[in-house]
């Protein structure tokens, strides 16, 4: 408008102006509101005509099988049990299924190829820091990602997405909507959720399936919070050596069981808590609207299902896993084995780490740990397994390289030389469960949010509760035990 | 056990300080932002304003009630008039504070400022619309024209803010309704809601409650010194008179059968059948192109066939959908229930 008016062009000024005058005289005689008057008369009509002009034919079978099934799935009495009885069958098949092709994979990558390659690499003369950094550095972080992760995502995912393609699962968001609902999330975040407790990163992507835009910042930002494939060996490791320990031998079992449930409960908790802090603080200026459809179920499509969910789930965050994997090794191994005057650069940093690790019940090693493993959580414990050998000395593959050992016992009796104590093993889970993401997962909310400032929220907020949370257990823990 | 204690003391006294700072709205942060807003400048502009109003409902600004209105002692309000003068922007006409033309302009600006930023965060952002105005009381003094322009251009040049306010235009124009309070139509007149006083807070609280917006008509049933019962929104609304009269509206000459509504989509029984009569206007920009899209249109009947097990959301047939929508959303559309659930054609 100012550009017309400030152009000679043989356009009298005054004239323009006068138009200009009157457009806007006249914009007050339509009346407020006339744009969207006017859409919504485009869709009434549109609605009219196509009643007019499309027959369909006689709808309403005898038996309805949709509405049946529904009847049952979203029923009172049937609804939560049936879900509960699903995903429970889910969990079982993946857990225990995932257990021997891991043992397997194991077997093959670290056990069989890792001495070959070492082979190898003394045939042909490499020197020792060379083969160090490819094999025991960053050919070994990937293996053991590649070997945790793998098969239970090749078995999680196609199950999820078969109950996504059946048209199940937007009926368990719509009976655990009321629930997100008072939180302020969207019930869809149950399944990004549940999509979490195999990998965030896989659930940071399955948040597209929410479409208002501040739900699903609450469900990526909270995502983290789902005890995800890569922790959960960690809660059960520790649960069994030093919770279930405490226990006669015939409760160890399920104590130690409940010990992980109440984390993995605990996440939930938190996931609900943070999501009703964000949606009423941060996030409070988001648009947000609500809709849920409940497609027709059909069948499965089973072999397409599998293959897609392989590819695009399963390949695509072990792909990511992979790249950020290989670097964090050559960086493991590099400050276990680079020296300076004798004395290794980890045992510099644990010395400088460990007063501060200290007050948050933790010690130097394991926030070393947790500093050089941000890429995936799988290889946390092997490090600080290989950090306490190499600063506290005692058995194990060998200092310098990240090991696991088969033997419970061995592993309780390097923690122990390391200073652990029941403190240390419930700060750890804590700590564990509620710390920052993994660097694969915050990528992934960076490219979903394409935001620096939510994708910092994302990853700082759980840090920050991290640290929080073990410092308040670590301190009462200290004032009442003395 | 004594260092536990004092570690713990200290991260007390540590996170004490930072909510102190940093607590929203009150937090010594908050209040040293709001303080520095506070700077000579935006006094001048609240002060042009707070002139502009009076001289809009006919009752002139005083010293006085400058003071009461930017909450700065006597002193200091003659002191802003008197600088006011200085800049040209006002003039004294006998008792009277009168705006020049360079100082209406300016006014104009900031009322131009203020509503078309609420009418940005109604229909653009998530906020209650308790909070609007408390929003745009800020925004007004930091947007400059060019962005204004801009937000103008990108709503479709509105006319009207959220509450029914009129937005001044580009060119300064701005024409106020004729409009009268509620408790003043005609009983069983067929009206319409053109403007909702935002101010003072609680009162507006409780009329957004009421689900009470401009663009929806009304028919008052009865007035009484006590109260003003009347039909809005597919529902009877039972108000005192001094509530009521800060909502206006304009009689019409066509009576709008949507205030005949039977009431909404929430209330309709499981297995019933309803004809859609219209989506509230307190449903908003986004939201309500969601449900056009849905097709929720004058005329589509609407069926409800499941009800989650946490008690809401219901699951509708709309056009052959199975959509859910929670209660909230489902009060927001007006129906007429259909006596029998028989074929939707």
């Amino acid at each position: 408008m100012a550009t017309l008016a400030l152009e000679p062009n043989g356009i009298k000024q005054d004239r323009v102006a006068a138009l200009l005058d009157s457009a806007e005289t006249l914009r007050w005689q339509i009346g407020q509101e006339f744009h969207e008057q006017l859409m919504e008369d485009i869709y009434t009509d549109a609605a009219r005509i196509a009643d007019r002009a499309v027959t369909r034919p006689d709808e309403k079978p005898r038996f309805d099988l949709d509405r049946t099934i529904d009847h049952i799935v979203t029923s009172r009495l049937w609804g939560f049990p049936l879900m509960i009885l699903l995903f429970t069958v889910v969990f079982w098949i993946t857990i225990t299924g995932a257990n021997y092709p891991s043992q397997f994979l194991s077997y093959i990558l670290i056990d069989t190829i890792q001495p070959f390659l070492w082979n190898i690499a003394n045939a042909i003369g490499l020197p020792w820091w060379l083969s160090g950094i490819l094999i025991d550095g960053m050919y070994l972080a990937t293996a053991w990602v590649v070997s945790v992760m793998l098969p239970p995502m090749a078995i999680f995912f196609p199950l999820f997405t078969l109950l996504e393609d059946f048209g199940y699962l937007p009926r368990v968001a719509f009976n655990l909507d009321n629930i997100f609902r008072k939180s302020g999330a969207h019930g869809k975040q149950s399944l990004s959720m549940m999509m979490g407790f195999g990998c965030n990163a896989a659930g940071v992507v399955a948040t597209r399936v929410i479409d208002s835009p501040r739900e699903r910042l609450v469900a990526i930002i909270t995502n983290n919070f789902a005890l995800c494939n890569g922790r959960w060996p960690t809660q059960i490791l520790l649960a069994t050596i030093f919770i279930g320990a405490l226990f006669p031998v015939y409760l160890a079992g399920i104590v130690s069981a409940l010990a992980v449930v109440a984390v993995a409960m605990l996440g939930i908790f938190l996931t609900f808590a943070v999501s009703w802090g964000l949606s009423r603080t941060v996030l409070k200026g988001e648009v947000s609207t609500f809709s849920l459809e409940l497609p027709p179920y059909r069948p499965p499509r089973v072999l397409q299902t599998i293959y897609t969910s392989l590819i695009d789930r399963t390949l695509y965050v072990l792909w990511r896993a992979i790249v950020f994997a290989m670097p964090a090794g050559a960086v493991i191994w590099l400050i276990a084995n680079v020296t300076i005057g004798g004395t290794s650069l980890a045992e510099y940093f644990i010395t400088v780490l460990n007063p501060i690790g200290i007050i948050f019940g933790l010690n130097g090693i394991i926030l070393l740990a947790y500093v050089v493993a941000i890429p995936a959580n799988e290889i946390v414990i092997p490090t600080i397994l290989m950090l306490t050998v190499l600063v506290y000395g005692g058995s194990g593959a060998g200092a310098g390289v990240m090991f696991e050992l088969d033997s419970q016992l061995a592993t309780r009796a390097i923690l122990d030389a390391g200073g652990w104590t029941l403190l240390t093993a419930v700060c750890v889970m804590l700590f564990s469960l509620i710390h920052n993401p993994c660097s694969t997962t915050i990528y992934t909310t960076y490219k979903e949010t394409g935001s620096r400032k939510w994708t910092a929220v994302a990853a700082l907020l759980p840090l920050v509760m991290g640290f929080a949370v073990t410092f308040i257990v670590a301190q009462i823990w200290r004032l009442f035990s003395g | 056990m004594s260092d536990s204690f004092l570690t713990l003391l200290g991260a007390i006294l540590i996170a004490g300080v930072i909510v102190l700072v940093m607590w929203p709205g009150k937090g010594l942060w908050a209040r040293w932002q709001r303080s520095r807003q506070l700077t000579k400048r935006v006094l001048a502009e609240d002060a042009l304003k707070h002139i502009h109003q009076g001289d809009l409902d006919g009752r002139h600004a005083t010293v006085a009630s400058l003071a009461g209105a930017l909450q700065i002692s006597m002193d200091a309000a003659a002191e802003l008039l008197a600088q006011l003068q200085t800049d040209g922007m006002v003039e004294m006409h006998g008792g009277d504070i009168a705006l020049t033309p360079q100082g209406r302009d300016t006014a104009l600006h900031i009322v131009r400022a203020h509503r078309l930023w609420e009418r940005h965060l109604a229909d653009e952002t998530g906020y209650d619309a308790a909070e609007w105005h408390a929003r745009a009381e800020s925004a007004e003094h930091a947007l400059t024209p060019e962005e204004i322009d801009q937000l103008a251009a990108r709503l479709g040049n509105p006319t009207h803010d959220p509450h029914g306010d009129p937005i001044p235009g580009a060119r300064g124009t701005f024409i106020a309704h004729d409009s009268v309070p509620l408790p003043a139509l005609a009983v069983d007149t067929p009206g319409r809601i053109v403007h909702v006083e935002d101010e003072p807070d609680v009162v507006y609280a409780q009329l957004v409650a009421e689900g009470l917006h401009p663009g929806q008509p009304v028919r008052v049933v009865e007035v009484t010194p006590q109260r003003v019962r009347f039909w809005a929104n597919g529902d009877e609304h039972v108000l005192a008179p001094m509530l009521a009269a800060n909502i206006s509206v304009v009689p019409l000459a066509v009576p709008d059968e949507t205030v005949h509504a039977d009431g909404t989509l929430a209330d309709l029984a499981l297995g019933a059948a309803a004809e859609v009569v219209g989506i509230s206007r307190s449903c908003r920009g986004s939201e309500r192109r969601r449900f056009l899209d849905l097709g929720i249109v004058p005329g589509t009947v609407v069926s409800a066939e499941l009800r989650s097990p946490g008690g809401e959301p219901t699951a509708y047939n709309i056009r052959g959908a199975l959509i859910a929508l929670r209660r909230e959303q489902a009060e927001r559309i007006n129906v007429n229930f259909q006596k029998l659930a028989v074929d939707s054609k």
